[in-house]
């Protein structure tokens, strides 16, 4: 469903992503690690068609997103970590406008607007501009766009920053719900035990490097311990040290 | 937050605060500028700095001249009543701009939660935005002075003259500073969350129109000008006679900057100590004062009113048929983001306003003198001009910022399935429809009562649609290449670039125009071909112009779009 090869960004000197190859199924629920500045965000901005790979190429279910990115993103459903709305547009209007964007029949895209707000518990505020929403009010906004023209692929950068639990887990479970449909989601999170619940496989990526990619089981055997848990892998294989952190506060309060 | 510490110990705070954050905001102006190493920026400093120097050597050569013709021709004038009439007009500059500064500090600003995060107490954080207006306001007064001041100096023989008006130009907004910041405390309990910028823009229009009509209907330059200048009639500076009072700070001003001109040290030293008295007085009380308002919640804004789509908002969305659905969308998304926004509202309206306010007030001597032109081209064309200028405004204002106006919001059109050749094409549409609407408004109200002949004016006000299409088409794709999609403020939608280029490309289209209508006529009187098809093929090749212009325009803008990496 999706595959990437030597997939690589630089800007000027400094490479964010570099000979990155990924190879996700279809009904996969995939997440992708990594720390700060790793490359998480450019990567899924690459392969959503909002920034132009330096060299190298992604397919989502077989099309090539930079030779024929229109067909690729009628693909794709998107979620970005910060998204930036139209302030002076209702949930409602802007799910119109997404439906347009995305040529979804009219007919339909108000049947699914509707159902969706109700999904996401929005219906009262469906009419509200979205400058009075909260950020997890927007977030679930987002996600009811990205969902609206029933994507095959569906990326979500940090998809459960600003919901609160109830949300989030609402959230989760209709991500599973739609790989359960044969579809995908690739989607990034820095909250390790999300995906260690979650994905049916994982990506470790560091300085724009792939590290590890499988199943967590798969992971486990990699660092060479079995019972480890996500964070433990993920602080190994990124090179992380609790330790380190200790001293940095110690020399703090000296 | 501790706020109750002895009184004046946040006004003192306060300052000490306002100078840090003053250093701060000069840091991120040298970063942003002369730092900035980017060669636009540093190129854009140095042609800022080039115009000021230019600026400040026409008032020196106006301030020089005048001081002459003062020793030539003796004048008679109240020195203290000029002055203080100049203090108390600057009062009204000082209160908008407090407002608009104030109100912006406590709405928009997220620094503001950052200050009162630190161990400072809220008088102190609220007397450091005054600190930081007052000091703002002085640079402003000394930039705009500074040249006349020196001169002064030098020609009086006088070193003290720019160092006495800067300290008045220091003490004087203290004031209004803080009784403008302790109303704005109050404002913002009636403004509701989220509509500080309306609120902002709206002092802004009222400032923009008071300006304009107050410059208009005041000015002696303007005063019986025109057709004529009414015999006996001697232009004069209008008069307010309570502002030289004893009693007020524009009185106190107007005789210490009196007293400083005429070298008496000891009148001007006596009524600025009393300005610096109350000023030092009303800025502790008011540091204490708005502090208190602040933790009384008066910062609590109201929140935001709760909607409900009325029939009239769900009409909206059948109603472009003709359009393709993802055409429609975006022109209907733009129309709702343009009208639901004041600071959009704006652009549409205040052509329109200052349109009324040129034409408007001068409407029967024009009309008069343009119709004594009778039938013809030349009568068609003059009716026109409002046309134009509304043209100039609006294409200007809505189409180079037709696709900028997408913002940080851009990526929801990019990661879509559809080219940026679509996009541009919805922006001609959601722009060149309101705007040769309202073209053709204007030419054929102004056309219906000039009355040049029915052929004529329905030709005329045919090629004023036919233009103004062209035109914010050509505005749209200028606007594409110089796109900007990372502003908050509106103001900074439009490049400065783009905004040189569409108004040279404008005068272009305009001279062109213009040029084309004098040969036809030529032409016509030369060969004795009907005036009619000589006027009508030049204006054809003016509007094919326009529109082959606009066409590059659109071509260059998509390159620049499909090259955009939404990072």
């Amino acid at each position: 469903m999706l595959s990437t090869r030597l997939l690589t960004k630089r800007y000027g000197s400094l490479t964010a992503v570099e000979d990155l190859d990924l190879e996700v199924g279809a009904g996969e629920l995939f997440g992708f690690l990594g720390p700060n500045g790793a490359g998480k965000t450019t990567t899924i901005k690459m392969l959503v068609g909002l920034l132009r790979p330096t060299s190298g190429n992604a397919r989502v279910a077989g099309v090539d997103i930079t030779a024929e990115p229109e067909q690729a993103k009628a693909l794709i459903g998107y979620v970005p970590d910060a998204a930036t709305l139209y302030d002076k547009l209702s949930a409602r209007e802007f799910l119109e406008f997404s439906g347009d964007l995305y040529h979804v029949e009219r007919r339909l895209r108000d049947r699914r607007i509707a159902a969706l707000l109700k999904l996401f518990d929005l219906q009262d505020r469906g009419d509200d501009f979205l400058s009075g929403y909260s950020r997890g009010m927007r977030q679930k906004v987002s996600l009811a766009s990205a969902l609206l023209h029933d994507p095959q692929v569906l990326f979500l950068d940090e998809p459960t920053v600003g919901l609160d639990p109830q949300s989030a887990r609402q959230m989760k479970d209709i991500l599973q719900d739609f790989c359960r449909e044969g579809k995908t989601v690739f989607f990034s999170t820095h909250i390790l035990e999300i995906a260690e619940r979650m994905c049916t496989r994982l990506a470790i990526i560091n300085h724009g490097r792939l590290v590890a990619m499988g199943s967590l089981q798969e992971l486990r055997h990699m660092v060479g311990q079995d019972g480890q848990s996500l964070e433990q892998i993920f602080l190994e294989l990124t090179g992380s040290r609790e330790d380190d952190v200790s001293g940095v506060l110690r020399g703090l309060e000296s | 937050m501790a706020s109750r510490a002895r009184p004046g110990a946040g006004a003192l705070e306060g300052l000490g605060l306002g100078l840090l954050l003053w250093r701060v905001q000069l840091q991120m102006f040298t970063n942003q500028t002369v730092r900035s190493r980017q060669a636009g920026r540093i190129a854009a400093t140095v042609t800022g700095a080039a115009v000021i120097l230019l600026a400040w050597s026409w008032e020196g050569f106006i301030t020089w001249l005048g001081v002459q013709a003062s020793h030539r021709v003796p004048v008679r004038v109240d020195t203290v009543h000029v002055l203080s009439v100049a203090f108390l007009v600057y009062t009204g500059v000082l209160v908008f701009s407090s407002l608009v500064f104030s109100l912006n500090a406590l709405l928009l600003n997220p620094d503001l939660d950052l200050l009162l995060a630190a161990p400072r107490s809220v008088e102190s954080v609220l007397a450091s935005r005054m600190v930081v207006q007052v000091l703002r306001l002085f640079l402003l007064s000394l930039l705009f002075t500074g040249p006349a001041l020196v001169l002064l100096a030098v020609l009086n023989q006088n070193p003290l003259i720019p160092f006495a008006f800067a300290l008045l130009f220091l003490l004087y907004p203290v004031f209004v500073v803080v009784i403008i910041s302790l109303i704005s405390l109050l404002l913002v309990r009636i403004i509701p969350v989220g509509r500080g910028r309306e609120v902002l823009t709206l002092f802004g229009i009222a400032l923009a129109i008071g300006i304009n009509v107050a410059n208009f209907l005041l000015n002696p330059a303007l005063r019986d000008s025109g057709f004529g200048r009414r015999p006996g009639v001697a232009p004069s500076l209008p008069d307010i006679p309570a502002a030289s009072s004893s009693w007020f700070p524009s009185g106190w001003a107007g005789r210490g900057a009196a007293a400083v001109l005429s070298g008496d040290w000891v009148t001007a030293g006596q009524w600025i100590l009393l300005l610096l008295a109350a000023s030092a007085a009303i800025f502790a009380a008011g540091s204490v004062l708005s502090g208190r308002l602040y933790m009384a919640g008066w910062i609590h804004a109201v929140p935001p009113r709760r909607r409900h789509a009325t029939p009239r908002v769900r009409r909206l969305r059948g109603a472009l048929p003709l359009l393709s659905p993802v055409l429609a969308a975006v022109v209907i998304k733009d129309w709702r983001m343009r009208t639901r926004d004041l600071a959009q509202l704006v652009r549409f309206i205040m052509p329109v306003v200052f349109l009324f306010i040129i034409f408007g007030l001068r409407f029967p001597r024009l009309l008069g003198a343009v119709r004594g032109l009778g039938d013809g081209p030349p009568a068609a064309m003059i009716g026109l001009i409002p046309a134009w200028i509304l043209l100039f405004s609006l294409s200007i204002s809505l189409g180079l910022s037709a696709v900028s106006l997408e913002g940080k919001s851009i990526w929801v059109y990019a990661a879509s399935p559809n080219s940026t050749l679509r996009l541009l094409q919805a922006k001609c549409w959601s722009t060149a429809l309101p705007v040769a609407s309202l073209v053709a408004l204007a030419a054929l109200a102004a056309e219906i009562m000039i009355r040049p002949g029915w052929l004529w004016a329905v030709t005329a006000v045919v090629l004023a649609i036919a233009e103004a299409a062209a035109v914010t088409t050509l505005m749209v794709g200028i606007g594409a290449v110089f796109a900007r999609f990372d502003w908050t403020d509106a103001r900074r939608m439009m490049h400065p670039v783009g905004i040189f280029i569409g108004m040279g490309l404008f005068s272009m289209v305009s001279g062109i125009s213009a040029l084309l209508l004098g040969i036809s006529i030529a032409l016509a009187a030369v060969t004795r071909f009907p005036l009619f098809t000589t006027w009508l093929a030049a204006m054809t090749i003016s509007v094919g112009g326009a529109v082959a212009v606009a066409a590059l325009g659109i071509l260059f803008g998509n390159q620049r779009l499909r090259g955009l990496e939404v990072g």
